[in-house]
């Protein structure tokens, strides 16, 4: 991640093309830029000399290309902004793009419920991390909130809960319910521990991919998107976010259908080889599910079958 | 502010005698309290605050928290309570206008053709309205979730019992108890 002044940015953008790469993030204010970017390993020497000659930092982010959501209980002044803001903040400075949501209903313990369309939403990131309390028995009463969520959930909590283990990826103890910022040596350890375990958590999905990767990187659909109008144009942060196993558009998919079904990639449409729908959030985004290459040759195999 | 916790789970205990210092030196109403007693069965759930006070929280006066001279026409205020100095420069702006109130410095302020007595009775603080945000704080230092309350005040302990869904009628007996227990250091403390 570059993180400087925009003065000579173009030569930077010039050069991460030049070498193969691609710019992942671009967030701009007013003179300040941070730039998460994907090049070769051959080529970063060269990328950090010029990023030093432009006045900027650069330094690596393993989470860019990651989008993950912090899910509290509720919005309440009892859970927000601490700690949920504080780990998704440190998120970001990892290079994440980090969310954070409350539930409708998630408070209290024989009250709390999650409603299916909050579990569509929170599946649309690549990690989820739910935030529970100090009280043990409560936590343990309260797994009905992330059991049936499909996304790799990590448990952050206050006391070490029993028989969650097989309910969620990893669980966090130490942190739990806080009225003020987490800033002390302990708890800045406490947070690298969340990113490192968020790391971990999708590198077995990474390996998972290696193994049957995707039918094109999203980083190259996001090249392909960009020379779009409306995504060229669009004045929304982040106009287009990618994920592991796809990205997020930050354009309506009814208004938008026709150009992304038929979207050119490889020689296939995109509707052949993602599965793209609008987004759970708001219809103002699409989620783009790119399949992977024994997904699309199923697919293949069954038509002419049928 | 000492505070005593009890209840079936240690890690929660500790973090809520944290909580609840944070809460309430983050609304600056820590240094107005004396004791705390809190009780908390998240397996019930059931939670008891029980708060003394240092003093009972009685209505203030300029005249309580600065001193007062007059020059001429012009009346000086000089704040000596620093926690007073927002609400009496709002009472004096509500009364007397922006344009007659000169804030000097941090603690000296001067008020255009006034009358001493009058500014030295404005209130700018009621002792209801404290106990108001106390009770506030408290409510916010217990769980979201548990939200049926039954509150309790005497002089200068406030007794705030919460659950979940139904009040059973052993559960207000408990909170009597905390709360005439705290009633009772109260007074043992004031007769010292």
């Amino acid at each position: 991640m570059y993180d400087g002044g925009v003065y000579r940015s173009d030569e930077l953008y010039e050069l991460i093309e030049d070498v193969g790469g691609t710019v992942l993030q671009r967030t701009r204010s007013s003179q300040m830029l941070t730039v998460t970017m994907s090049v070769p390993g051959e080529d970063r020497p060269m990328v950090e000399k010029l990023c030093r000659e432009l006045g900027g930092e650069i330094r690596e982010v393993p989470l860019a290309g990651t989008e993950i959501a912090v899910v509290g209980p509720t919005l309440g002044r009892h859970h927000m902004p601490h700690p949920i803001c504080d780990i998704a903040e440190q998120l970001r400075q990892y290079g994440a793009i980090s969310v954070v949501m409350g539930l409708a209903r998630g408070r209290g313990k024989a009250t709390s419920q999650i409603s299916l369309e909050e579990i569509r939403i929170i599946e649309e990131y690549d990690v989820a991390i739910m935030m529970m309390g100090n009280f043990k028995s409560c936590i343990e009463s309260k797994t009905h909130i992330f059991e049936k969520i499909e996304t790799p959930v990590i448990l952050v909590t206050g006391p070490m809960p029993e028989g969650v283990d097989d309910l969620c990826e990893a669980v966090i103890p130490g942190i739990g319910r806080k009225a003020e910022r987490m800033r002390t040596v302990p708890e800045r350890a406490k947070l690298t521990e969340v990113a490192d375990m968020v790391m971990k958590v999708l590198e077995n999905k990474r390996r998972l991919l290696e193994e049957d990767p995707l039918f094109v990187h999203p980083a190259e659909l996001k090249q392909l998107l960009e020379e779009y109008e409306p995504i060229d144009m669009s004045l929304r942060p982040a106009p287009v976010v990618l994920h592991m196993d796809g990205l997020r558009v930050k354009i309506p998919y009814a208004e938008n259908r026709e150009y992304l079904d038929n979207l050119e990639v490889y020689g296939r449409r995109l509707s052949e080889v993602a599965r793209i729908t609008p987004s759970k959030i708001s219809d103002s985004s699409t989620i783009i599910r790119i399949m992977t290459d024994s997904e699309v040759r199923d697919r293949d195999m069954r038509q002419k079958e049928g | 502010m000492n505070i005593e916790t009890t209840g079936t789970e240690p890690y929660g205990c500790e973090a809520y005698k944290e909580l609840f210092r944070n809460i309430m030196s983050d609304i600056g109403k820590g240094i107005l309290i004396d004791e705390a007693m809190i009780m908390l069965r998240p397996e019930v759930p059931l939670f008891v605050f029980s708060v003394m006070l240092k003093a009972e929280p009685d209505n203030k006066r300029i005249s309580d928290a600065a001193s007062l001279r007059i020059e001429g026409d012009d009346v000086f205020i000089t704040i000596s309570d620093e926690r007073y100095a927002p609400d009496i420069l709002s009472q004096l702006w509500k009364r007397y206008t922006r344009a007659n109130v000169d804030q000097q410095t941090r603690f000296d302020i001067v008020i255009k053709n006034a009358d001493m007595d009058e500014v030295a009775d404005i209130e700018i603080s009621s002792g209801e309205e404290t106990k108001k945000e106390i009770l506030g704080a408290v409510w916010r230092s217990m769980p979201e979730g548990i939200r049926v309350r039954f509150n309790q005040t005497d002089g200068r302990v406030l007794t705030i019992m919460a659950t979940e869904e139904i009040v059973r009628p052993e559960m207000k007996e408990e909170a009597r108890i905390i709360h005439a227990e705290m009633l009772a250091r109260s007074r043992g403390e004031a007769d010292v």
